[in-house]
């Protein structure tokens, strides 16, 4: 087996990918997000972009997704497509016994059958079984969950194979169970605590939190209780303990003047649905040891990484693997989802030829990733005279499905998420995610914190009636100011501005004349109730190991090139990207790599253990200057728009501070006495841009054009490479380039000088064309800081109006109207397209969709969106809703990811507001017509 | 036991497309995505649920919008469709001069994100501009009209607005799929 370095195997993962003709109208384009892109024509109308880097080939239908590639469309590959089909278990009780081919004719057995008998034989494994779960379920052992994979057919024609899948689709004969199981008692996948005590004012020191102390890790190995027993004098978790029960018992026995409630709220199993089924096309090449991959993924670095230990411990060759992220989308469901690895399986049992693995709707909703259902209860203690809030206690129980993936760290967040906008002088949060035999839950939007925000503005709602303070009032009095810490006792970045959407919302005609508009609705509408329902959250960004790599580069005739980790999943990171250029370079991006998985200019490694590594671990590593502690992270988490703009505008800064500065400067000092600069006191912080040309003070005007030109002529520095890293603060470091002291919020450098650089310079650049900057020092955020969990946030209020047939329980939403803070937007267009995607999604939640986790469930493979209810435009009030962005305070506050926050005050804003309409407080989601009509019979 | 087969030809895009050999029961999806390589039409669901494989079948009546995923090919023998990939104006070598109009309001208005549901939407929208030609509407029915027309489509990134703000502004800027009287111009806010 060949040995290969990173680098060397993924270097050639942006090949190019060119058309093919099938008819003579058009040409079959594949315009996956890797290849290199210019600039789409016409883009730019007075300084302002007219539409998505990604529009034209979207809007006409090319081939962007990895679901429209065939192997014809591939250079270099086989014209021959061979299909695969992924069987999975659709019941658990009893033991697999194999695939059962008699119920299929001899011309539709399969060209190559994959079992797990197979695999073990060639030494094929899961890369990080615990994570994923196992490759494949062995003959003879009782399926762990529903939907596991238990075999692989392949079919080299299309032909066959979609007549073998028509045999076996559907079919309970397809697999072959024997004895039936026990179904066994399954350890949960993890467990967590977070207790904080405040201090007497939220300023003062807090007495006890996770940021200054410690979390609290559940272990299930032990006795009756999971949690550590209670020792004021003990250790850290120990006295988490005893503040946790000393919280406890004075909610049992509160003082006088405090009234405390209870609330519970249970949220429902979701598939996110996202449009383009799991999928992929794959080939391997055994003669030269060559795994070529097409796959829609959020994670394609992990994807990759993955891919190359599992083939490499394996009797396969490998000596290649090159990944081709396709445009694609996902809300989670393709973050690290574990499709691409029964891709590249399929390639390798493909005989040489490719294989391409498409789920159908069923598959996919039988196997991919679904949203935790979480039952959360929650003791809220308040003070009967100011409505403040004093303590609170709250216990989640997640649903984790078939396999860990990523459910203990869901559960954290919603733990953590759960207090929203408000402030608690203490609390006690716990969650426990359990293992079942549901299909896994994972990564959806929200990312738990759907589930646990919601739970409180409902809770928030019943208190405001009980104590009757109006429900926005009792928000505003209970808000998290800034500079109070939140429940992990972290003080969160910049100022907390939920309450301006608060102002807004009590202020609009929707909520001020709702008593008015309900009594005269309901007089117009017999048989309908009318109600108004507001909720208020904010949610964090970012993923705690936030990690970007970006290179800039200008060249001779005056354009700039970009290579970036930023992969697209809709969300129109790409082309938000592209404009992050302009602050500093006065110029949008001209050429961009997306989706870029190899940085020879930037020779770094790392064992991508941010939220595990030891204090003195991180010390030691970090004195390597080619160490970071993450390479990038996936695209989700609503990460792009704050933590990849942040590379980007590092690398624009630095390219401009080193390279297109010192150009200007070479022109403003030309000639005696300093040139037309030497009167003048010239500052660097007096630059800015206009009409794309770079003006100081009363210095000549100079195109960017020029300055490009100049700065190859004379060698200055032409194109930088950076990575970041953000553990809830960014790593900082220092430089020195060329004798000139660097620093910034990044925490590795490569620079390339222009074409004019003299020959020792020219070869220090022997790192994909540039030299890397060793650092000379280096900041990380303490490994302590990952208890933070959150300290970005981004807000959502949004009100909601609707009706209720009282015969049907039918919910009608009349409008909504939402406000949102965000910094400043780089695309407002996308911007408002987030929140009127995100609340769509949202009403979904509240209102239609749901999935039974067993037996009946998604994991049986016949589920469909014939019975799985999605909103629909009539479903969202479009023509009806309002989203209000206010505005950011300095041209420099920095934009906010918003992806997922504005999906979720809706969800709580339609119970708040079918509560108003019928009287009665659901707990439930979704509330269907049914439920509904059910309570109010 | 091996398959019945059909000898299918249909017009696609405007040109003429077999005969082809294919199983009789092979939906026109697959038969666009597998055998003609056109993969601009998507597949959602396979139910004629979600409408990602929107098409337009253009019959005598008028254009219709079909979903080919469960549209049969032996219906759509000697049928002519237009996928997405027939709706801009392409050159010899198939880049794209310029888009449809309805192609030309969803990009400006921001309509899509993903874009996986965009060529059903394109379908819908396109053939909901052609029957007005035929039959205007009235000014203020514009905006039923178009989420009648659009409903079936599912999107889920979206919301919808801006699809049906860019089919509104399609509608109501061109001349002659209205009645009433004509502003100046309308436009989305």
């Amino acid at each position: 087996m060949v040995q290969l370095s990173r680098r060397g195997f993924l270097k050639s993962a942006a090949s190019s990918i060119v058309a093919v003709h099938v008819i003579p109208l058009h040409k079959a384009l594949a315009e996956l997000q890797s290849a290199p892109q210019h600039q789409p024509p016409n883009w730019i109308r007075d300084g302002k972009i007219r539409f998505r880097q990604d529009g034209i080939p979207k809007v006409t239908g090319n081939k962007v997704f990895a679901i429209d590639i065939r192997a014809r469309d591939m250079p270099g590959w086989p014209d021959t497509q061979s299909h695969a089909l992924l069987l999975r278990a659709d019941r658990a009780d009893r033991r697999f016994e194999g695939v059962n081919l008699a119920v299929l004719p001899e011309d539709l057995r399969p060209d190559a059958l994959v079992t797990d008998a197979e695999v073990q034989r060639d030494n094929v494994s899961m890369t990080e079984e615990d994570f994923y779960g196992r490759l494949l379920l062995p003959a003879g052992e009782a399926p762990r969950y529903l939907g596991q994979p238990v075999a692989l057919l392949i079919y080299h024609d299309y032909a066959r194979f979609r007549r073998a899948r028509r045999r076996l689709q559907f079919n309970p004969d397809a697999l072959k169970y024997g004895d039936p199981v026990k179904l066994p008692d399954l350890a949960p996948y993890g467990g967590a605590r977070y207790v904080r005590i405040g201090g007497d004012t939220p300023d003062a020191p807090d007495r006890f939190s996770p940021l200054a102390d410690t979390t609290v890790f559940a272990n299930f190995d032990q006795g009756n209780s999971p949690w550590p027993p209670a020792d004021p004098d003990g250790d850290a978790g120990a006295r988490a303990m005893a503040h946790a029960a000393a919280l406890r018992e004075e909610l049992q026995n509160p003082p006088d003047g405090w009234s405390v409630y209870k609330g519970r709220y249970r949220s429902q199993y979701v598939d996110p649905a996202a449009l383009e089924p799991d999928n992929g096309n794959a080939w391997y090449d055994p003669d030269k040891g060559a795994l070529h991959i097409v796959v829609g993924t959020q994670s394609p670095f992990t994807n990759a990484d993955h891919i190359e230990k599992m083939v490499k411990r394996s009797r396969f060759d490998l000596s290649e693997l090159r990944l081709h992220p396709g445009y694609t989308v996902g809300y989670g469901q393709k973050e690290h989802h574990v499709l691409p690895y029964y891709v590249a399986l399929a390639a390798l049992y493909g005989e040489g030829r490719p294989v391409r693995l498409a789920l159908d709707r069923y598959s996919h909703f039988q196997g991919a990733i679904k949203r935790h259902p979480i039952d959360t209860e929650m003791t809220l203690a308040v003070e009967r005279e100011t409505g403040l809030f004093q303590s609170l206690a709250a216990d989640l129980r997640a649903n984790g499905g078939g396999t860990k993936n990523f459910s203990p760290s869901v559960g954290q967040v919603a733990a953590t998420a759960l207090q929203g906008i408000h402030y608690f002088p203490k609390s006690d949060l716990s969650v426990q995610v359990d293992a079942s035999r549901a299909p896994n839950a994972a990564s959806m939007r929200g990312y738990g914190t759907l589930q646990s925000m919601v739970a409180f503005e409902l809770l928030v709602d019943e208190v405001a009636g009980d104590l009757g303070i109006d429900p926005i009032e009792l928000r505003r009095r209970n808000l998290m100011h800034s500079g109070m810490k939140n429940t992990q006792g972290a003080i969160p970045a910049g100022t907390m501005r939920a309450g301006e959407l608060l102002d807004a919302a009590q202020a609009d005609p929707l909520w001020t004349g709702r008593a008015e508009r309900k009594q005269q609705f309901e007089s117009d509408n017999p048989g309908y109730r009318y109600g108004v329902g507001v909720s208020c959250v904010q949610k964090d960004y970012g993923t705690g190991a936030e990690a970007a790599l970006v290179q800039l580069e200008i060249t001779p005739d005056g354009e700039l090139h970009m290579r970036h980790v930023a992969s697209e999943i809709g969300c129109g990171s790409t082309t938000s990207q592209m404009l992050m250029t302009q602050r500093h370079l006065g110029r949008y991006a001209d050429r961009v790599d997306f989706a870029v998985t190899d940085w020879p200019s930037l020779p770094l490694h790392s064992r991508d253990q941010p939220y595990t590594i030891s204090q003195e671990d991180q010390d030691r590593r970090a004195q390597d200057p080619h160490w970071v502690p993450r390479i990038t992270s996936p695209r989700s988490a609503s990460n792009s728009a704050y933590y990849f703009s942040h590379a980007t505008t590092e690398a624009a800064r630095l390219l401009f501070e080193l390279g297109l500065w010192q150009a200007a400067l070479s022109f403003w000092q030309e000639g005696i006495g300093g040139g037309q600069a030497g009167p003048l006191a010239v500052r660097r912080d007096e630059a800015e841009w206009r009409d794309g040309h770079l003006v100081a003070g009363a210095l000549q005007p100079l195109p960017f054009a020029d300055l490009a030109r100049r700065a190859h002529e004379r060698g200055l520095i032409t194109g930088v490479t950076v990575h970041t890293f953000n553990r809830w603060a960014w790593a900082t470091a220092e430089f020195e380039v060329d004798g000139t002291p660097v620093s910034g919020a990044i925490d590795a450098l490569s620079v390339k000088w222009g074409e004019g650089a003299d020959a020792a310079k020219k070869a220090r650049m022997s790192d994909g064309g540039y030299a890397f900057q060793p650092r000379r020092q280096v900041e990380y955020p303490p490994v302590q800081r990952n208890n933070a969990s959150v300290v970005y946030y981004a807000p959502v209020a949004t009100m909601v109006e609707l009706s209720v047939n009282t015969g049907s329980g039918e919910v009608q939403i009349l409008s909504h109207k939402s406000w949102m803070e965000c910094g400043n937007m780089i695309v407002p267009e996308l911007v408002s397209g987030q929140l009127q995607g995100g609340i769509a999604m949202g009403i979904g939640h509240a209102l239609y969709e749901e999935l039974p986790l067993y037996e009946d469930g998604p994991g049986n493979g016949t589920w469909n969106f014939n019975r799985y209810r999605l909103p629909r435009a009539r479903d969202v009030a479009v023509w009806s809703q309002q989203g209000e962005v206010i505005a950011p305070l300095s041209a420099t506050d920095p934009p906010k990811g918003i992806a997922e926050v504005v999906m979720i005050p809706v969800v709580s804003a339609i119970c708040n507001a079918v509560h108003d309409a019928t009287g009665k407080r659901f707990h439930e989601t979704p509330l269907t017509a049914e439920r509904i009509k059910e309570v109010l019979a | 036991m091996s398959e019945r087969m059909l000898s299918v030809t249909m017009q696609i895009n405007g040109e003429k497309v077999g005969p082809a050999d294919l199983p009789e029961d092979l939906m026109l999806l697959e038969y666009l995505q597998e055998y003609l390589n056109l993969t601009g039409t998507r597949y959602g669901c396979g139910q004629g649920v979600c409408h990602a494989c929107a098409v337009i079948h253009d019959a005598p009546g008028g254009p219709e919008v079909v979903p080919a995923c469960i549209t049969g090919v032996a219906w759509a023998n000697g049928r002519s469709f237009r996928t997405v990939e027939g709706h801009a104006t392409r050159d010899i070598d198939g880049n794209v001069t310029q888009l449809s109009a309805v192609q030309q309001a969803f990009l400006d208005h921001f309509s899509f994100q993903c874009s996986y549901c965009t060529p059903g939407f394109v379908a819908a929208a396109t053939a909901l501009v052609e029957r007005l030609q035929s039959a205007p509407v009235a000014r203020e029915d514009v905006e039923d009209v178009v989420l009648e027309a659009l409903n079936d489509n599912i999107c889920r990134c979206t919301g919808y607005v801006r699809y049906l703000e860019a089919t509104r502004d399609v509608i109501l800027n061109t001349p002659g799929l209205t009645t009433g009287q004509v502003a100046s111009r309308d436009t989305a806010t």
